[in-house]
């Protein structure tokens, strides 16, 4: 649990972090999605609980990113990290908040073996596009594809 | 998947007698196995072994051999450290074995498949955290340290255990409803975590690399207590009748007090940070898991205001809160009573520094016992103050308090329940018996 600069502190996810992060995609996308992010969080805590990340200023969390370790998917039979859902209450961005959160994944990811961190992002989302390319995230030959039904 | 991790089986005899344990204690065992795929997508299959991390550090990180290489045999320790260390695993044997034991009496009484299933898996992996403790008993020779008992009576001592003799008070408690449940994985197992944590460092290396696989595990635990505990502070607020904020309330002060004991006396812990075993003394270690507590109970208020008030920004809702909490008043009709509360620390103690004081929830001293007595009737859910934990309390508090007996005797005279016939729970040979002060290791 690394202190990056005074007041904050990036650690890993816990159970008690439910209504910080349920605040913060409040402030992002309007909506109260209680239900949603127990569920989610549930998950993350069950399936890798060292991976995902949150950020606190003076106490308070004001970033979340979380993903896990994963093998067997898409014939992809090594172990990856997936990055897949963050985000920063708007009036804490700028502080290089994401990145560190992403930093002490990438530890954790290649501390458990894996070679490769993964994501996928909506090419139309240029701040979330810049934000992971910033990161150092390139396009993968691995390409997702869709189909409407 | 983790590639850090070793795991290990049993010898087959002990492995079969975990697995007989299973059969008579934890019944369901096989129908979470059947159905893990349908909640557990896609989880790494259960696994009934134990787990050692590796790679981990190989000096001792605190007290007077810090700096030294850890011990990977008993005899390795002093004969003090490791007869102090043998009654740690002894110890967190019991409450892994426990729980499952605690957990099966109400788990058909859940809500629905989902809150079940979380607590199933949260039975199987305590079952693993004790096939861990057993496999450290048994991988190593204890016999200088542990009275003459062979490896095999200790496994047999702790698998005859039943609900009324564990080692710890939190383990002796009935369940009396499925918020039971929830509850004590919210609040007693946060102690587990705490436990798990503070002997990640220790100087002992078999254990301290048997922490790391089984915090991971416990992470969920708290997640299967808080997550259902805030559903339902959102139906209590919705108007279910089935749910209230009240028996949520009660079930933290049925379980929050043996929560705090679970740390040992409050001027204790030295001893452990003295043989590199854990790495906080026990005050720090119970303040540190309070403010944590408190945190969660923050949390589930918050999630009932938001549902009582849909329309509120979520800072409006912290508002009104917070305004709530200070003034002890109201807003358009929740009441501070129809919030939670963090108990007081002394409140409801038998064991510590704040054994058998009268002090209310809200840290009032109450001067009459039976008054005392009546409140707590009232704060407690109506299933535990019909019970035998509850009354054999009261007669101690009543000799305390009259200054009949001393509070370190009363710390002593909580009966349990001892297993007298045979060592597997077929046996039906159990009955209550009052310990003398010399049998027990009370604090």
């Amino acid at each position: 649990m690394p202190d990056v600069q005074s007041g904050t502190r990036i650690r890993p996810l816990d159970e008690l972090d439910i209504g910080s992060i349920v605040r913060i995609d409040e402030s992002i996308s309007g909506s109260y999605r209680a239900e949603f992010w127990e569920q989610r969080v549930g998950y993350y805590l069950r399936r890798d609980p060292g991976a995902s990340q949150v950020a606190e200023v003076d106490g308070r969390v004001v970033g979340f990113m979380l993903g896990e370790l994963r093998a067997g998917e898409f014939g992809l039979e090594e172990p990856s990290g997936w990055i897949e859902r963050f985000g920063i209450d708007p009036d804490q961005r700028g502080r290089d908040l994401g990145k560190q959160m992403f930093e002490a994944m990438r530890r954790h990811f290649r501390s458990e073996g894996a070679l490769t961190v993964r994501t996928l992002v909506d090419q139309r989302d240029a701040a979330v596009s810049g934000f992971l390319g910033a990161l150092g995230f390139a396009p993968s030959p691995l390409q997702a594809l869709e189909m409407k039904l | 998947m983790s590639v850090k991790v070793e795991s290990l089986k049993l010898e087959k005899k002990y492995h079969g007698a975990v697995e007989h344990w299973q059969k008579h204690n934890f019944k369901d065992y096989p129908v979470l196995l059947e159905n893990w795929e349908k909640y557990f997508p896609t989880d790494e299959p259960f696994c009934l072994c134990a787990k050692l991390e590796v790679g981990t550090s190989d000096l001792v990180q605190i007290g007077e051999h810090k700096g030294e290489k850890k011990r990977d045999n008993p005899d390795q320790l002093t004969e003090e450290e490791a007869g102090h260390l043998l009654a740690i695993v002894r110890a967190q044997a019991s409450t892994e074995f426990g729980s499952i034991q605690q957990h099966v009496g109400t788990l058909e009484r859940a809500f629905d498949d989902q809150d079940r299933f979380w607590v199933l898996r949260v039975m199987a992996e305590e079952l693993r955290h004790g096939y861990q403790m057993l496999h450290l008993l048994l991988s190593k020779d204890w016999s200088h340290v542990s009275g003459g008992a062979t490896g095999e009576q200790m496994v047999e001592e702790i698998l005859s255990m039943q609900t009324g003799n564990h080692v710890l008070d939190a383990f002796n408690l009935d369940y009396d409803s499925f918020i039971d449940n929830i509850a004590f994985a919210a609040i007693i197992d946060r102690v587990g975590k705490y436990q798990l944590t503070m002997q990640k460092i220790c100087a002992y290396r078999p254990m301290a690399d048997s922490m790391p696989p089984m915090l991971r595990e416990e992470a969920f635990h708290l997640a299967a207590g808080v997550i259902p505990l805030r559903r339902w502070a959102k139906k209590a607020a919705e108007g279910d009748p089935f749910v209230t904020m009240t028996a949520i309330q009660h079930a933290i002060n049925k379980w929050f007090p043996r929560g705090l004991e679970m740390f040992g006396d409050e001027r204790g812990g030295d001893t452990n940070v003295r043989f590199g075993f854990k790495d906080l003394k026990n005050r720090e270690a119970q303040d540190q898991y309070i403010e944590e507590v408190s945190r969660m109970i923050h949390d589930i208020n918050s999630r009932y205001l938001r549902a009582r008030f849909p329309d509120y920004a979520p800072d409006k809702a912290e508002q009104i809160l917070a305004e709530i909490e200070r003034t002890h008043g109201a807003h358009l009709g929740v009441r501070y009573e129809d919030l939670l509360r963090l108990p007081d620390r002394r409140f409801f103690r038998r064991k510590g520094e704040p054994a058998f004081t009268l002090i209310g929830i809200d840290g009032e001293s109450f001067t009459e016992v039976e008054e005392y007595l009546r409140y707590l009737a009232k704060n407690l859910n109506e299933g535990y103050v019909a019970s035998r934990d509850l009354r054999n309390y009261a007669d101690v508090l009543r000799k305390v308090v009259a200054g009949t007996m001393s509070v370190k005797d009363g710390i002593m005279a909580m009966p349990k329940l001892k297993r007298v016939g045979g060592t597997c729970p077929c046996s039906k040979g159990v009955r209550w018996v009052m310990e003398t002060p010399a049998e027990t290791n009370g604090h």
